[in-house]
Parts: C-alpha cells; structure tokens; sequence
C-alpha cells in the first residue's frame, strides 16, 4: 500500500489552495486525481498532468485505476489525493485503500447542497457519507486551508 | 483631517480595496501599501513621505498571496493608516508602520464578512430569475455589491480614524517616551517578515543572494540605481517575448466582434471580484462578463436572459491567467448559437478554472508581484520616488498582456491555449531564477531601510529587534511542530 497523506475533496482539484498551501503543508510529492469523467477525456487529462507544479508527480485514474495503482508497492512517495466527489473517496475506502484523514473543501453550491461551511456546500446525503467515514476512524476535516480552524465531522 | 481629505481617502480604500473598476490591475498597484501609501500621502499633503511609509508596511506584508479569498491582515488599511500617521502626527516611517499594523486586522473584517453579504444579491439575482423578471446581471453583479462595498469600507475608515484620533494627543504628548518601543516594534515586524520569507523560500543560494546583497549594500553603501538597472537587464533577458495575440478572423460567420470581445473582457477585469461570495465566488462575474457576448447572440430577450443565467454558477479561477477559458466559452457559445444545439461548456470551465488558478496563483501572485513590488519598495527606501513607479507600471502592464492575451488566443485557438500557456508558465525563466533575484532585491531593501535616515544611536536598538524577531520565529516554528 502506498504512503496517502490526504485525500481531498475539492471542486476544483489542483489548484492555488492545493498548490500554494496544501501540498507543502502535508509534504506531498505525488497527487492523484480520482475522476471518472476527466480520465475518460483525452484534452484535460492531458491538460491536468501537464499542469502538474515542479516536483509533483500527478496521476489521474478512474476509481477502480485509483485503487489499483494505490494498493501498489509503497515507493516512498507521500500521495495527496484529490477528488471532486465524496463519493469517489468512499468507493476507495470500500475498496480497502488506507486513507487516513479526508479533507473537504471548496465545494460548490450545486442543486441538493446546502451552505455547510463557508465555500463548502454540502447535500445530505454526502454528509451521511462522510459521518460513514469517520465512524470507521478517519479523521474528517472540514477546512479550506491548513490553517484555518478544523471542524470535525463525527 | 478635513471631511475631504477623509472622504478622499475613504474613495481610496475603497478603490483599492474593491479590487474592482480597476481593470482587474488595482489588486497588484494601489491595493499595494507602496501605491496606497503613496496616494495617501498624496492626499494629505506629503506623497513621498506616504509612499516611504507605505515601502516600510510592504515588507511586513511581501509574502503576502491571496488564494480564494483567503486572507492574513490587510496590508492597505495597515498603509492608509501609516501614511496618515507619517504624514499628519509627524512620526517616522518605522514608527507609523508598527503603530499602524493593529489596523490591518479591522480591515479585514471587510473581506471576512463581504463573501457572506454579498450573498444577498447572488440570491436576488436568482429570485428574479425565476419569477421571469429577466434581472439584469449588470445590477447584482456591478453597482449594489460596489454601493454595499463602498458603504462599508468608509465606515472601516471612518473606525479607523476615530480611533487614530484618541492616540493622537497621546502620541503628540508622549511621542519622545514611546519613539523607541514604536521603533523597535517596527523594526521587529520588518525583520520578522523577512526571515519568514527567506526560510519559505528554502533555497540556500537564496539565502547567499541575500546575504552577499544586504551586507553589499551595508557596506558599500551603493545606489539602488544599480540594482534596479541590473535588475531590468536580467529580467529583460529571461522573459518571453514570443507570445503573440491572434486577432485574425478565419470563420467568416463569426457574429462576435474583436469590439464585443474586447468589451466583455474590459466588464470581466472590471468586475471580477466585485459580487465575491461564498457560493458563488466567480460565477455572477462570468456571467456579467458574457451579457454583451449573449446580446449580440441571441435576440429573444428571454433567450438572452437564459443563458447569462446559465454562466452564473460557481466560478473560480485566476482572473489573469484563467482568461483563456471566457474566449473558449465565447466561441463555443458562438457556435452553439449558430447550430441551434447546446453544448454542455460547465464541465469544460469546471475542469480548466481549477488548472488554471493553481497556475496562475503560482505566478501572477507569487512570482510577478512579489518581483516588481519588491523593486518599488527598494527604490523608496533609498528615496527614489519616481522611479519607483516604474516597476509597478511594468506589473501592471505584464497582467494586462496576460489576461488580454488569453482572452483573445482563447477565443481564436481554442482551449488548446491553456495548454500552450501552461508549458510557457513552466519553461519560464523568470519564474526559475525568481529566488534569487527576488531575495537579493530583498537584501538591499532590508539594507537601505536600515540605512535610511537612521541615528546611529538606532543602530544598537534595531540589532536588538532583528535578534528579537529571529528568537521569536525560532520559538514559534518549534511550537508549531
């Protein structure tokens, strides 16, 4: 099993929070993006690896890809992943990928979701989701960047 | 202070502040405490003492990088306040720097609580929309936020000097027994500032550039002529001068016009901030940037209407360097108006927005800013005024050929220009030999502020300080561990 950090929940993947505050603070030098959708397209994942900040390796799989490059050999390389969808992390801790802390920030205010901190908007049934996950004893943070103040899911 | 110079100055905050009806450059100038203090000054009767005042609050605030509307202190109330006290009370730049930093956290009150107010007229716009009044963007997206906005920061300023006024007669009375411990506080933030951002950079030939740099200077006691020239000449050498803009049409069908594209840019680098909320940061702005683009479209009024409303959701990215994906969105929707189909373009601006803002933090804000502010402040503080303006225009010219340049290629090359401008980000050379040329610009900041007007009976007080503010990084980064 490789060596996963965080995995973050974020519309917007990488971007400036994640690069400018994210990856420093967690000392990631590898992302993965777990996504459905932008694995199937050519021109983002393209677009997504070739954004990738100096030094990080990204990755960017489908779920099921995701889980099988995680439960790889551990290299060393300490991973932040990222996701756009709760969903996508639980699919992974489903399928036995050792995650340890869930961060979710940035999510925007779709139809279903509601205000539940600041940027991040959140339906019902994510948040069942993510008090799932924190019953199997995964720390859930709710935080858009490391320093702000945790608000804990349980 | 007269009611001019304050409603001048509450104008000002609010201009600066606003990040707004700047052409999307008052973020990276008068937002700046070098510009604010300068405009400060420049109301009240004293602009280079202002703009010295303001170098000095810049190099507390250098590292400072905003990213989705997160924020430490607000470094233009900190300068506006500064300045004032330079300029009116008479006390030296180090001194109003100190007295005028507790001011930075009232300021951000404004931007804490405007991502929540503003709110109000993301859901007016909404309600309007679907009782068919066809609301026009312009309103929830431009004037009621700015008006709002507007209100508030005077009320901010307004705090700020009635407070400033009760320490005045304290200041004048006391000001020979409170000089010192205003100075060494001053001197203490600045230094503080400084080894925070040399130990972020973690490079070590960083370090030697500021070493060899600072004790330069010291030493030599050279003009900062030189090192802005040098500067110039170096940075002159490394950038790149093969961007082009493309403006060439070669679909004759196009309806949209290098006017309405140039227009509904000038409205996105206008407004790209002013209806900033939690649930939409963005998105009323992207929408309000598509409203002349759908006009000339479409001419149902309720068809128009519909598709501004559709750009509204949640948008974020770098305003600058994000650009690349409104041309992209205007030519898709261009071609879907022509086919009489919908394309779905929310996952394509989903996808790229986030792209394109982790790019674009990482060098507008970090490399660029940072660059060219750090030049100004070191003119300043070696008491050149006027060329310091220089690299602040210079700043502001660069974001303008970004983000107009990503406007148009975006539009007439499709979304293969963000990749394009992803690989030029990358290979850039100014953003690889940042480090160190920022860091040695840095050293003779930090140099000529030491130099600059100092009795030498300071110099005991501000080795003191400095020792001071290293004990106290080191104390707090081992409790962070």
């Amino acid at each position: 099993m490789k060596n996963i950090v965080l995995a973050r929940i974020d519309d917007r993947l990488l971007h400036g929070q994640v690069v400018v505050s994210w990856i420093p603070n967690v000392k990631a030098n590898e992302v993965v993006i777990v996504d459905n959708e932008y694995a199937d397209d050519e021109f983002m994942s393209e677009l997504i690896k070739n954004a990738s900040p100096e030094n990080i390796k990204v990755n960017l799989f489908d779920v099921a890809g995701a889980a099988d490059y995680l439960k790889g050999e551990d290299d060393g390389s300490r991973i932040l992943i990222l996701s756009r969808y709760i969903e996508n992390i639980n699919e992974l801790i489903n399928l036995n990928v050792e995650i340890k802390c869930v961060n979710v920030g940035g999510l925007g205010n779709v139809k279903g979701r509601e205000r539940y901190l600041n940027s991040i908007h959140l339906s019902s049934r994510e948040l069942e989701i993510l008090k799932d996950i924190s019953k199997k004893n995964i720390a859930v943070e709710i935080k858009m960047l490391p320093n702000d103040k945790t608000v804990s899911v349980e | 202070m007269t009611a001019l110079e304050f409603f001048l100055i509450s104008i000002l905050y609010f201009w600066a502040s606003s990040t707004a009806l700047s052409l999307g450059i008052g973020y990276y100038t008068i937002y700046r405490p070098v510009v604010s203090g300068f405009m400060t000054g420049l109301i009240l009767g004293d602009p280079f003492l202002g703009m010295m005042t303001g170098a000095v609050v810049n190099i507390i605030y250098m590292n400072f990088v905003s990213t989705g509307g997160s924020f430490k202190g607000d470094q233009c109330l900190t300068a506006v306040v500064a300045a004032a006290a330079a300029v009116k009370l008479g006390v030296g730049p180090v001194e109003a720097a100190s007295f005028a930093y507790p001011f930075g956290y009232l300021g951000i009150l404004i931007w804490k609580y405007r991502l929540n107010i503003n709110s109000i007229f993301v859901n007016k716009y909404e309600k309007d929309y679907e009782n068919g009044k066809n609301p026009d963007i312009s309103f929830y997206d431009g004037l009621y936020p700015q008006l709002l906005l507007y209100v508030m920061s005077s009320i901010i300023v307004g705090a700020a000097f009635l407070i400033m006024s009760v320490f005045d007669n304290i200041i004048m009375d006391y000001y020979e027994n409170i000089k010192l411990f205003l100075f060494m506080a001053g001197m203490f933030l600045v230094s503080f500032s400084v080894i925070n951002i040399l130990s972020n950079l973690k490079n070590k030939y960083a370090y030697l550039s500021f070493e060899i740099f600072f004790l330069a200077v010291i030493i030599f006691d050279i003009s900062s002529y030189w090192f802005f020239l040098a500067a110039a000449i170096i940075l002159f050498v490394l950038s790149n001068k093969s961007i082009r803009i493309h403006n060439k049409r070669s679909n004759k069908n196009n309806n949209i016009s290098n006017k309405d594209l140039m227009y509904s840019w000038f409205i996105w680098m206008n407004f790209s901030h002013s209806c900033y909320s939690y649930d939409r940061l963005q998105g009323l702005a992207f929408a309000h940037s598509m409203k002349n683009i759908f006009k000339k479209l479409y001419k149902d009024k309720d068809e128009v209407s519909r598709a501004i409303h559709s750009h509204a959701e949640f948008f974020n990215t770098e305003p600058n360097m994000g650009t690349p994906i409104h041309g992209y969105i205007i030519s898709v929707e261009e071609q879907s108006s022509l086919n009489a189909n919908h394309t779905d373009t929310a996952y394509i601006k989903k996808g790229m927005m986030g792209i394109a803002a982790g790019l674009g933090d990482s060098y507008t804000q970090v490399v660029l800013t940072p660059l060219f502010i750090s030049l100004s402040v070191m003119m300043c503080l070696d008491g050149i005024y006027i060329a310091a303006f220089l690299p602040i225009l210079y700043l502001a010219g660069s974001i303008l050929f970004i983000s107009y340049s990503g406007w148009m290629n975006g539009y007439y090359t499709g979304r293969e220009y963000l990749m394009e401008r992803i690989n030029t980000v990358k290979n850039s050379k100014v953003k690889k030999h940042f480090l160190h040329i920022f860091s040695g610009i840095l050293g003779v900041a930090a140099a000529k502020l030491i130099l600059s007007g100092l009795e030498p009976s300071n110099t005991v007080y501000t080795l003191e300080a400095v020792a001071l503010s290293a004990a106290a990084y080191w104390v707090i980064k081992r409790s962070k561990r």
